[in-house]
């Protein structure tokens, strides 16, 4: 019994000097040079354009002024008003034009925290007798549009701006006139 | 009657054990020894360094690298660097529909030959800096360029947030050939129609409607990560194959994507 012990011994001796030998080889065989770097970032984005609109009125005029907020991006001004048929409005300001669709344009960007120039709405055919005066309202609508840039980074002009974008709330369907870009 | 001699004693199989062992470690003491004769006073000798090394090139300047130093301690040196850091002025604010410019490639700052891919991630984080997945990485244009002559793209790993690229050919360590590919982007712009996007939550209050508007992208941030991997020329198809689990192939010098 014990000779047969005995005999397991240089055999185990031997399979782990193999294994050290093999084991040498073996790390070289797995070694690739390899090496890696990353980089990453990036910017946050601020969008919406919020303004809001001021009227005063005075001398059968009325004066419009739009405000864009603080935490607004830059946006175009457009403005139109109504009132009956009977009187007739007459616009004036610095800085505003008449497009040849009927609405009044402000000509420079609005920026955060800025204001257009007071749009002039004077009332006129407005008779001396007030007993002759009838009943009537002046709407006045105004949309904004937010800025948008040219690939160098020069903004659009206000006539460059497309007014016809629909804001898209996932279920927005374009019509043949937005799909057409606004020549009419 | 004598007793029969063993063929091994216990006393001979160490002894022979203690030999293995020490001509095991006596190869590894010739080899610093043979090392050791390279050097004279009076005649010089050019030791040659396997060292591996890549940078990232973002509009020329170095951004991100990391390299080994043999010559040293044995330590790498690197730099995690901050893409897109300049690319707004002071108090400016980003302007999409604006191309900027944004120019990458990747440089070998190692003493060995190399191939490189680059792998390139865009993604959308919410105001709380969590990944937003409802956002569009495809409005985040990252434009890529040369893609076909120098740069192959792996179709196979592509989605909407992932591109990997794979430069085609050798990149030659710094002295020894063209050491730096070309760039695979050249600019970034965000598409403006992200201006556009909105949710619109309408809420019925008696007789009247409210209906608010939310800009979906508004105080959401872009990000890009751009990674560039990089293994040895010698035996560089296995080495890929090791390194990122991608079959190259490698011809004359040239890589290939194996299917």
């Amino acid at each position: 019994m014990e000779m047969k012990k005995r005999s397991c011994y240089p055999a185990a001796l031997v399979l782990s000097a193999a294994v050290m030998i093999a084991g040498a080889g073996v790390g070289k065989a797995w070694a690739y040079f390899t090496t890696y770097t990353e980089a990453a970032g990036g910017y946050t984005v601020h969008l919406g354009d919020r303004t809001e609109i001021t009227e005063e009125f005075t001398n059968w005029t009325k004066h419009v002024v739009i405000t864009s907020e603080e935490d607004s991006e830059p946006v175009y001004i457009r403005v139109r008003a109504f009132c009956g048929s009977r009187y007739a409005l007459q616009y004036s300001g610095e800085g505003w034009s008449q497009g040849a669709d009927g609405y009044y344009y402000y000509g420079n960007a609005v920026s955060k925290g800025a204001s257009t120039a007071s749009l002039d709405l004077k009332i006129n055919n407005i008779p001396e007798d007030p007993e002759e005066l009838e009943r009537f309202n002046v709407v006045v609508i105004y949309e904004s549009a937010p800025v948008r840039y040219h690939e160098d980074g020069t903004p659009f002009g206000v006539h460059e701006t497309d007014w016809s974008i629909l804001l898209d709330n996932g279920r927005t369907e374009s019509s043949g006139e937005a799909e057409g870009g606004g020549e009419g | 009657m004598r007793k029969p001699k063993r063929a091994y004693s216990p006393a001979v199989t160490m002894a022979l054990f203690v030999t293995a062992v020490a001509m095991l470690l006596g190869s590894t003491i010739s080899g610093t020894r043979a090392a050791l004769t390279y050097y004279s006073d009076t005649y010089s000798s050019r030791l040659q360094m396997y060292d591996i090394g890549v940078t990232l090139m973002e509009n020329g300047e170095a951004v991100s690298w990391r390299d080994y130093n043999s010559a040293g301690d044995g330590t790498w040196n690197e730099n995690t660097g901050t893409l897109l850091e300049h690319m707004l002025p002071e108090g400016e604010e980003l302007k999409p529909g604006k191309v900027y410019p944004e120019e990458l490639k990747v440089v070998n700052t190692g003493t060995i030959n190399q191939y490189v891919r680059v792998s390139i991630c865009k993604y959308w984080l919410d105001a709380e800096g969590n990944k937003d997945s409802e956002l569009s990485p495809e409005l985040i244009g990252l434009e890529t360029v040369n893609l076909g002559s120098d740069w192959i793209e792996d179709e196979e790993a592509r989605t909407p947030e992932r591109t990997v690229l794979y430069y085609n050919k050798l990149l030659h360590a710094q002295g020894e050939g063209r050491s730096e590919t070309v760039p695979f982007a050249e600019s970034l712009v965000i598409n403006d129609s992200i201006a556009a996007k909105v949710t619109e939550k309408t809420e019925k209050n008696g007789s009247y409607t409210t209906i608010t508007t939310t800009f979906d992208y508004d105080g959401a941030a872009f990000r890009i990560e751009v990674q560039v991997d990089a293994v040895q020329e010698h035996n560089a198809e296995d080495a890929a194959l090791s390194a990122w689990g991608r079959r190259v192939r490698v011809q004359d010098g040239s890589l290939s994507l194996s299917d």
